[in-house]
């Protein structure tokens, strides 16, 4: 089923409203087969060996569906469920997957799991607790599950990256901070510590030569340099507006997505300021500022929330402003395109929180040129509302699948 | 109560109305950046930074470090008026080759600090140093010398009465007495680990000579010296004697666990009362020196391991409890209120470039000291990059 309802506010601002992109160079894909599956978050990938795009769907409690959406049968199917698909117990539960999904040169599919941040952090070895997240491994030529074990007892993996040169998996954990290398050939895993504070900088991700970056507390980025085998500090923190407060500083980077064929790296940070990364092979690259993720007087321009960034075949970025209740307009998800040449932004389309509350995914693109995103709505509970689907104050939240195109319309 | 979580992860309903825990955050504790990497402030590197031997001079936080393998450690001070680090100083500088300073502080009739090292390979050994400030507040490290060659120093604590000082050899667990003035040394082998119980600890159980020596010594009013033999079992050294003695008391145990009984830690407060931890289950005890009997006080928390107690001003006992594989947690302990839990502290952490002040949150905390006046509570981390956090006593 696809639904689509777009809303066009009449109060816009400081920032123009394109008047190329409109409806028909979106859909939203639903996912089938799993009523109570209710949210995504930031689990989505796009595989070039299988042409598909593999998504992790959510309960957020104790189990997840995973899901292949084939590109060119514009097709989604349920793979399967986590915890059967790699032979986990009850006492195994995984609340989520929040890594990215991401692939290596032969299209084996990885990602990790998390336990979801509520009865995880310190019921541990109680009978509820939490043992621990894995990394897993789908093979889709076989459709095989393998878990390839835990990080830290207890911990969850809140991302991965994988070199895709030498198969090494990088991970970050939750709630320690740990930056882990885990090399699945050898089964040997190598634990580089601590580096975050009082929370977990959710976003990791790599370069060319397979170096990984991450960031301190004090935002500054932090290369896992593979030529040397060890970190490297940059020496000055990401820009950040004034005025940026201390949690937001440490929570690092949200959104990020690669242009390949420039060598940069688009990011955009907690404090919603959005960077444009020129990664070396050898050291810490140069940052250049890009600018505000969304101008605006209406609230400090540190503020607006944006975990998805994507990059179209046409140079811009585009992502979604909004959800975790914070919203740039009232009750009101934006969509934005910006051109990081000129750093011209503007709106593409506004959509109800009743038809897009939140958006995560970041740097997936499929060979045509198509943009994906994990999106989820929130809207009172109605007839329709599946009978498992776990409500709050009468409303629900249901995920489904964001397929964008700037320069192609999708829905004939 | 499931619901009301989920609501704030799906739905963005306000954090704070359903927030599981709240974070011991007193009013007046601050966290200090101890450590840091590529920085031309005062700050220790990356793998030479974990707190693990700590105490308080007057103004000046004093710590020493632990490295990963192959690296040197580092003393360092930090002030708690000022709330900045203000000086490390390598000890490769005046001791080449050891690793770690994990003994921890003791003090001398005339409060200069001493400390065991660990080497960085059993070819060299570890070393006694004593740790002072000038005039100027400039850190001061003398060489004591080799207690015992070819041995690390595990444990240490000193009778401040005799000027000597008592130690605990790694990995043979050998007993040692040092005097300060003549810097000689004198080793007791009676109580060290034989190889049948090596071998049954080791082969068995899969532990090493770090779970089973003991972590700590402590000396009485009297001058009897104690620390835990495998098993747990409590000995005692009597330095009137000069023999070692193996009591039949042992560490409160979680029954089926007794191969792991260690002391963790030892503190004498002010009134002269001996407590100590059991690191197998993390059991707070108190030990009567009359008549050598332990009275079991519990666990503060789920988790093992008990590393540090401090005693603070208003008259309880402060401590470190748990770590990895889970996370540690700050307790309190006195005979009136029991055992309060204060899980991870998290203090703000205000310096140069984070001026709005961050968060930090203790996990792996692993030493704990009060100030002289016992009215500011210290906690050192061993983590890769680890810091200090401060908490008033009121």
């Amino acid at each position: 089923m696809r639904f689509f309802h777009l809303f066009i506010g009449m109060c816009l601002t400081s920032v123009a409203l394109s008047q190329q992109i409109g409806e028909k160079n979106i859909q939203f894909i639903d996912y089938p087969d799993f009523p109570e599956g209710n949210s995504t978050w930031g689990d989505i990938g796009y595989n070039p060996v299988t042409d598909a795009v593999y998504i992790g769907v959510t309960n957020h409690k104790n189990k997840i569906g995973f899901y292949e959406y084939v590109v060119s049968k514009d097709q989604m199917t349920l793979k399967g469920f986590i915890n059967e698909l790699a032979h986990l117990r009850d006492f195994q539960w995984q609340g989520k997957i929040h890594s990215k999904i991401t692939f290596d040169e032969n299209g084996h599919v990885y990602f990790a799991t998390d336990g979801g941040e509520s009865r995880e952090e310190y019921l541990m070895n109680h009978p509820h607790g939490y043992y621990g997240g894995y990394f897993m491994k789908w093979d889709p030529e076989v459709e095989e599950m393998t878990n390839l074990g835990m990080t830290m007892p207890y911990e969850s993996i809140k991302n991965l990256d994988i070199d895709t040169q030498t198969g090494k998996i990088y991970a970050i954990t939750y709630p320690q901070v740990h930056f882990i290398i885990y090399d699945p050939n050898t089964n040997t895993m190598e634990d580089l510590g601590r580096l975050g504070s009082a929370h977990v900088p959710r976003m990791t991700f790599t370069d060319k030569w397979g170096n990984c970056y991450y960031v301190d507390w004090r935002q500054r980025l932090v290369k896992y340099e593979k030529s040397t085998g060890k970190l490297v500090f940059a020496r000055e923190s990401l820009p950040a507006f004034e005025g940026t407060p201390g949690e937001v500083i440490i929570t690092g980077i949200k959104s990020y997505t690669k242009d390949d064929a420039h060598d940069v790296i688009y990011l955009s940070t907690y404090g919603a300021k959005v960077l444009a990364f020129y990664p070396v092979k050898t050291g810490i690259g140069s940052v250049e500022e890009l600018g505000a993720l969304y101008d605006t007087e209406d609230i400090p321009l540190w503020k607006p929330h944006c975990p998805n960034m994507n990059l179209g075949l046409n140079g811009n970025l585009y992502y979604f402003i909004g959800g975790h209740g914070n919203y740039v307009k009232k009750d009101t998800t934006v969509m934005m395109e910006l051109n990081p040449k000129t750093k011209v932004k503007k709106v593409v389309m506004m959509f109800p929180t009743s038809e897009l509350s939140e958006v995560t995914g970041n740097g997936v693109r499929d060979s045509a040129g198509n943009l994906y995103f994990a999106g989820r709505k929130i809207r009172p509970k109605n007839a329709e509302t599946p009978e498992g689907l776990p409500s709050i104050d009468d409303k629900v939240s249901i995920p489904f699948m964001i397929q964008f195109n700037p320069e192609k319309e999708l829905n004939d | 109560m499931k619901n009301l979580l989920l609501a704030v992860v799906l739905f963005g309903t306000h954090l704070t109305a359903y927030s599981q825990y709240t974070f011991f955050t007193p009013e007046g504790s601050f966290a200090i950046e101890a450590s840091l990497e590529n920085t031309d402030m005062v700050r220790l590197p990356i793998y030479r930074n974990e707190i693990t031997s700590l105490s308080v001079v007057g103004d000046y936080i004093i710590g020493g470090t632990s490295a990963s393998e192959g690296l040197s450690p580092f003393v360092f001070t930090a002030s708690l008026e000022e709330r900045k680090m203000t000086e490390i100083f390598d000890l490769s500088g005046v001791v080449d080759g050891q690793q770690r300073i994990r003994s921890g502080f003791v003090k001398d009739e005339k409060g200069k600090l001493f400390a065991g090292t660990m080497p960085q390979n059993m070819e060299s050994s570890g070393h006694l140093i004593s740790v002072s400030l000038d005039k100027k507040k400039k850190i001061v490290v003398e060489d004591f010398g080799v207690p015992v060659i070819g041995e690390g120093i595990y444990a240490l604590t000193s009778d401040p009465t005799n000027r000597v000082l008592y130690g605990l050899t790694y990995p043979s667990g050998y007993f040692f007495s040092f005097d300060i003035s003549t810097r000689k040394a004198e080793v007791y082998k009676d109580l060290a680990p034989s190889e049948k119980v090596r071998f049954s600890l080791e082969d068995h159980f899969s532990v090493t000579a770090e779970d089973y020596l003991s972590r700590a010594l402590i000396a009485d009013d009297n001058g009897l010296v104690y620390g835990s033999l495998p098993y747990g079992i409590l000995f005692y050294f009597d330095p009137k004697t000069k023999s070692l003695v193996e009591t039949e008391e042992e560490l409160p145990e979680v029954w089926g666990r007794r191969s792991l009984g260690q002391i963790h830690c030892w503190l004498k407060t002010s009134d002269g009362e001996i407590y100590g931890a059991n690191r197998a289950d993390g059991q707070l005890f108190k030990l009567n020196t009359a008549t050598k009997k332990i009275k079991n006080l519990g666990k503060p928390i789920m988790m093992s391991g008990l590393a540090g107690l401090a005693e603070g001003a208003d008259g309880k006992i402060y401590g470190v409890a748990g770590g990895y594989p889970g996370y540690g947690h700050l307790f309190s302990y006195d005979e009136e209120e029991g055992f309060v839990d204060y899980g991870n502290p998290q203090f703000n952490m205000v310096e140069p470039g984070i001026e709005q002040g961050i968060a930090w949150r203790g996990y792996q905390m692993e030493t704990i000291t009060a100030s002289e006046d016992g009215k500011y509570i210290v906690i050192g981390e061993a983590e890769a990059l680890s810091q200090l956090m401060v908490f008033q006593v009121k």
